[in-house]
């Protein structure tokens, strides 16, 4: 299980989006939204990146690792 | 595969048939059946009279060269659609019924006590269209990073449980012959490498819908 929090429901929610809008717009299924904001998948780079332009946050700042 | 290649090779293959006909007609009547029934080919000589015959099987042996090329170049275009698709394919889950196929390899144990044949044993290979049932359901699935990781990960498994088994039937039926009967040890060996060849595409399917399905179950809270 990937050791990271993910504040991506946050930063989706202000940016009032549905999982299922967000994941059209980046190229993946609702699944794995599903479980990036559970912290229970890691993103590789390019994913990580396109959900940071997507909901326009620094990476940094929806993905926070010790 | 085009339409054109498949006329062509349909064309091909009557031109190569009627040759065949022809030819073995005229080793009938006028070549004493040569080339047609069995001969000693050791002792040989070449005759004018057996040019059609030999012409007719040297075009049969390039059409089957021709069709071999076609089959490989087909598989090969299919292969690049496959990684060009951003979806599973669609398969029907009911296909998954043709595991019950796998049964056929039962007969070996009847075919071997009548005439020692053993290949039906592989039969138990069929096993694995069991697999169709969990593709089936995974099917017309867009494949996203997540997806592919988890189909690594389901044939990365599937692929070590299926080696490791046959690396254990192999050092186990290595150390002697089972109940002193090498046929039998033979036999062991193809039933077991076919199970876990089963195994092997039955496991890499069903894992990769079990760890897609368990991620589904968590409800989204939007």
């Amino acid at each position: 299980m990937p050791d990271f929090e993910c504040r991506l429901k946050k930063y989706r929610q202000l940016k009032e989006m549905t999982q299922e809008q967000l994941a059209l717009k980046i190229g993946v299924r609702r699944e794995t939204i599903m479980r990036l904001e559970k912290a229970q998948y890691n993103p590789s780079l390019k994913l990580a990146v396109d959900i940071s332009r997507a909901v326009g946050v620094p990476i940094e700042e929806i993905f926070i690792f010790d | 595969m085009k339409k054109t290649t498949k006329k062509r090779c349909i064309f091909f293959g009557i031109i190569c048939a009627l040759l065949i006909a022809v030819s073995t007609w005229y080793s009938i009547t006028y070549n004493d059946s040569r080339l047609v029934e069995p001969m000693n080919f050791s002792e040989y000589v070449f005759q004018a009279k057996d040019l059609p015959m030999l012409l007719s099987g040297v075009f049969l042996a390039l059409y089957i060269l021709y069709l071999f090329i076609q089959l490989i170049r087909a598989i090969v275009v299919k292969k690049r659609k496959e990684t060009g698709m951003r979806s599973t394919r669609k398969l029907n889950p009911k296909l998954g019924l043709f595991g019950f196929l796998g049964f056929f390899g039962m007969l070996g144990f009847w075919t071997y006590s009548v005439d020692k044949t053993i290949f039906p044993f592989a039969f138990f290979m069929f096993f694995g269209f069991f697999g169709f049932f969990y593709e089936g359901k995974m099917s017309d699935t867009f494949m996203d990073e997540r997806y592919q990781e988890n189909k690594l990960k389901a044939q990365f498994t599937a692929n070590k449980i299926a080696l490791s088994i046959i690396f254990l039937a192999i050092i186990i039926l290595g150390r002697g012959a089972l109940l002193g009967n090498l046929e039998y040890t033979l036999i062991a060996l193809i039933i077991i490498i076919s199970l876990s060849i089963a195994l092997e595409t039955f496991l890499s399917e069903y894992l990769l819908y079990h760890y897609d399905h368990d991620e589904q179950s968590f409800q989204s809270e939007e």
